[in-house]
């Protein structure tokens, strides 16, 4: 045993500490790399996810028909006041003539004789798209307030139906911020226990150099380069790992949200994600290290 | 022969200045009685001080305060006119490196050698390896230990009062200024606590401040009272206050 405050010496010490005790630095390092990999995994999710945005199926949406006989003027301003209306997003137009024309198209509907009647008796139409934010209870009092508007002559919404939607959604929103939740807290339980198997400082040493005037940034570099080195090596098996699972999970994960219509890029992570993932882990190991070096040395001074 | 190898190494513009200066120093820990109370002191340099008192007295807490290892509740503790509280982490650490602190049971590593554990007090003050092991060797030479069997022997392995000699050659080995030895003779019987306290006359001669905490308790004490160096003071402290 020997003791320099050099940071080739620390250096060598860490290099002792984790590749010269194999036996010892392997369990706990791939520990900490599985750790590492769920909390990457979940990250790489949530990147794939965005731009974060409910599917068509939860957006609130209701029709409003428009009274007959409008000019094309009082179209534009029926439209303009249900844009005005709070939580609308959007409002599309249906012409009642394109209506027909669809209606027509459809199996079993064209042989009818739709496209021969006249007047087409169809009004003009108005597919009104509210924020997927807005509560049951403001979308209502929207389509309220939209049923008031003149050359509006009525308002097709089925609020039962949104209701149910809406309490499924946010039983959804809450199941998954108390698994977010819970993933979260056992990464950061996981990375505290992984992160007690490689820096446990030898409190009586410790305790002893500081006694003897050794340089407190001195006593903890060895500590932190071995947080470092240990988590440079977690870091970039648990970005294999990870790489592995996404390619058995990444197809499966984006049929899914096709059929749900959800949001998911399939691109590949920018070529620099990997090399700042081992940075960060290795932060993280270095800022661990230092943080149980100095709770060694808590009580000394 | 020692005393020729000591070079104190505060610096001679600290010699005009006491070298400890502790002022109405007071140590609390919790609601528990105070371990010091109001302690004024003035120690000079090159003075031997024989801080004398029961167990629980505040010897052992008063050391610290000197050695800079902790913080008092209330006072001033001043080494060469510095305030410890002032000072930096990094200067107190360095203020520490002229300061041979000899904790109550020695505080060596039981799995080391005993080269090691005393080298390492020249190690963490900077020297190289090759420094640290020749100041070892001579400290423990002095100390009556022979340096050759202790590269291979762990400090495990001795004999109490073996064990004591080597703690003080390690508080030796950095050449210190302030000697501060807790409970230096609890592990020898008579003859060697006169040898030992020989062996330190010396060094006080030569300039550096020794100051050597003493467990009057009668269970603990040493058979004999030891021959203090004609020029040591006692000190003695009962209930963390200075008695008569």
């Amino acid at each position: 045993m020997s003791y320099s405050e050099s940071r080739s010496a620390a250096l060598a010490a860490a290099l002792g500490n984790t590749l010269g005790r194999p036996a010892r630095f392997l369990p706990s390092v791939v520990a900490t790399a599985v750790v590492l990999a769920g909390v990457l995994l979940g990250a790489i999710a949530a990147w794939r996810l965005q731009p974060l945005e409910a599917p068509p199926w939860v957006r609130p949406q209701a029709l409003v028909l428009a009274a007959g006989a409008e000019g094309e003027n009082d179209l534009s301003a029926t439209r303009a006041a249900i844009r005005a209306a709070p939580s609308v997003v959007s409002a599309e137009f249906i012409g009642r003539d394109a209506a027909l024309a669809d209606l027509a198209q459809r199996p079993g509907l064209g042989n009818l004789g739709l496209r021969e009647l006249r007047p087409n008796p169809l009004p003009d139409a108005f597919v009104v798209t509210f924020a997927p934010a807005a509560g049951p209870d403001v979308v209502e009092a929207a389509v309220a307030q939209l049923r008031k508007l003149n050359g509006v002559d009525s308002v097709a919404y089925q609020p039962e139906a949104y209701r149910r939607t809406w309490a499924l959604a946010t039983l959804a929103r809450r199941l998954l911020a108390i698994l977010g939740a819970a993933l979260g807290a056992a990464a950061v339980v996981g990375l505290t226990i992984s992160a007690t198997l490689w820096v446990r400082p030898d409190r009586e040493e410790v305790r002893l150099l500081y006694q003897l005037g050794a340089d407190p940034a001195g006593i903890r570099r060895p500590y932190v380069y071995t947080g470092v080195l240990a988590l440079l090596i977690a870091g970039g098996l648990a970005w294999w790992l990870t790489a592995i699972a996404a390619s058995g999970l990444d197809p499966l994960v984006a049929d899914l949200a096709r059929q749900y219509a959800v949001h998911w890029t399939a691109d590949p992570l920018p070529p620099w994600a990997g090399p700042a993932f081992c940075a960060a882990a290795a932060a993280l190991g270095g800022v661990a290290a230092s943080v149980a070096a100095r709770l060694a040395m808590r009580g000394i001074s | 022969m020692p005393a020729a190898r000591i070079e104190p190494q505060l610096s001679e513009s600290a010699a005009s200045v006491p070298l400890l200066e502790l002022t109405g120093v007071e140590q609390r820990y919790g609601a528990f009685r105070p371990a010091l109370v109001g302690l004024d002191l003035t120690v000079r340099r090159g003075e031997f001080l024989v801080v004398q008192g029961p167990g629980a007295s505040g010897k052992s807490v008063l050391l610290r305060l000197m050695a800079g290892l902790e913080r008092p509740s209330a006072g001033t503790v001043r080494i060469a006119g510095e305030d410890l509280a002032r000072l930096r982490p990094a200067a107190r650490a360095q203020m520490r490196r002229s300061i041979g602190y000899l904790p109550p049971g020695g505080g060596l590593l039981a799995s080391r050698s005993v080269l090691e554990n005393v080298a390492l007090a020249p190690w963490a003050a900077g020297s190289s390896r090759e420094e640290g092991v020749r100041r070892a060797r001579v400290a423990l030479d002095l100390c009556g230990f022979d340096a050759e069997r202790s590269a291979r022997m762990s400090c495990g392995e001795l004999p109490g009062g073996e064990r004591q000699c080597v703690a003080l050659a390690r508080a030796l080995a950095n050449r210190p200024a302030l000697l501060l030895l807790d409970d230096l003779l609890a592990p020898f019987d008579g003859a060697n606590a006169n040898r030992v306290l020989r062996l330190l006359d010396p060094f006080s001669e030569a300039g550096v401040t020794v100051i050597v905490a003493q467990c009057t308790d009668a269970a603990l004490a040493i058979p004999l009272p030891p021959p203090w160096p004609a020029r040591a003071r006692l000190l003695r402290l009962r209930d963390g206050q200075v008695s008569a």
